[in-house]
């Protein structure tokens, strides 16, 4: 499933699978096909927590923060790109 | 950076390990650890809500071979544990789960799991990370 056809969280929150039965931190949430969209939170809280480890002043952790986000995804793509290639290249050959 | 008396750095490690961002909260660095520990706590029960509870689980400690090779066989739980308290309390609960007649056969499998295990884990080597640098400005009159 690619990133542009992955549904709205609306719609995730408004599945049926989300009712009666669910239970929070017990059953895993149905999202097996929104998994790429993982990587936001992910990559935000490790940089958020790297800059304010690394930061003297914390007035400067947003802007560093939203930085090297934008750089995790770029490389997260890209050798998620590699990766993709050397399987069509190399495996399905 | 101020240059007043600082806890030592054991006990700002300590508590930084029981909860999230208390080691920069014990040397005056409030705002930085309120920051890393709402993310850390964050990070790890997202795993949690995503993968459900038994995505953390301790090693059994009850099976043959040597300590080593029975840790080794969940490595990842040394991450989890890295996160203090709720690691250990989710292990806790995973295990009670595992045990329950109702949600015994509730686990997620492959990639959700998968992932549920990547946010528990990376939350406690964050929270490590944490622990280091707080011990190491409580040592350094809250320079880094």
């Amino acid at each position: 499933m690619s990133f542009a056809a992955a549904p709205s969280l609306l719609a995730l929150i408004s599945n049926n699978s989300l009712s009666a039965g669910y239970v929070p931190f017990i059953y895993p949430l149905p999202i097996w096909n929104y998994w790429p969209w993982l990587i936001l939170p992910l990559a935000a809280g490790v940089s958020i927590v790297y800059k304010a480890v690394k930061c003297q002043s914390m007035s400067t952790v947003p802007k560093e923060a939203a930085t090297i986000f934008v750089w995790i995804l770029i490389g997260m793509l890209t050798a998620s790109a590699a990766l993709a290639g050397v399987v069509k290249i190399v495996v399905e050959r | 950076m101020a240059t007043r008396d600082l806890p030592p750095p054991p006990l700002v490690a300590l508590a930084g390990w029981i909860l999230p961002g208390s080691g920069y909260w014990l040397i005056g660095q409030r705002s930085r650890g309120i920051t890393i520990g709402i993310t850390i706590i964050i990070l790890f029960a997202l795993g949690i809500l995503v993968a459900g509870v038994r995505c953390v689980e301790a090693p059994d400690m009850q099976a043959e071979g040597s300590i080593i090779s029975r840790v080794l066989q969940r490595p990842w739980f040394l991450g989890q544990a890295l996160a203090g308290p709720i690691g250990l309390g989710s292990a806790y609960a995973s295990d009670a789960a595992s045990k329950s007649p109702v949600y015994k056969n509730i686990q997620s499998k492959s990639r959700i799991a998968e992932i549920g295990t990547l946010y528990t884990a990376v939350a406690g080597m964050l929270n490590l990370l944490a622990i280091i640098d707080s011990a190491h400005r409580a040592g350094n009159h809250g320079n880094r």
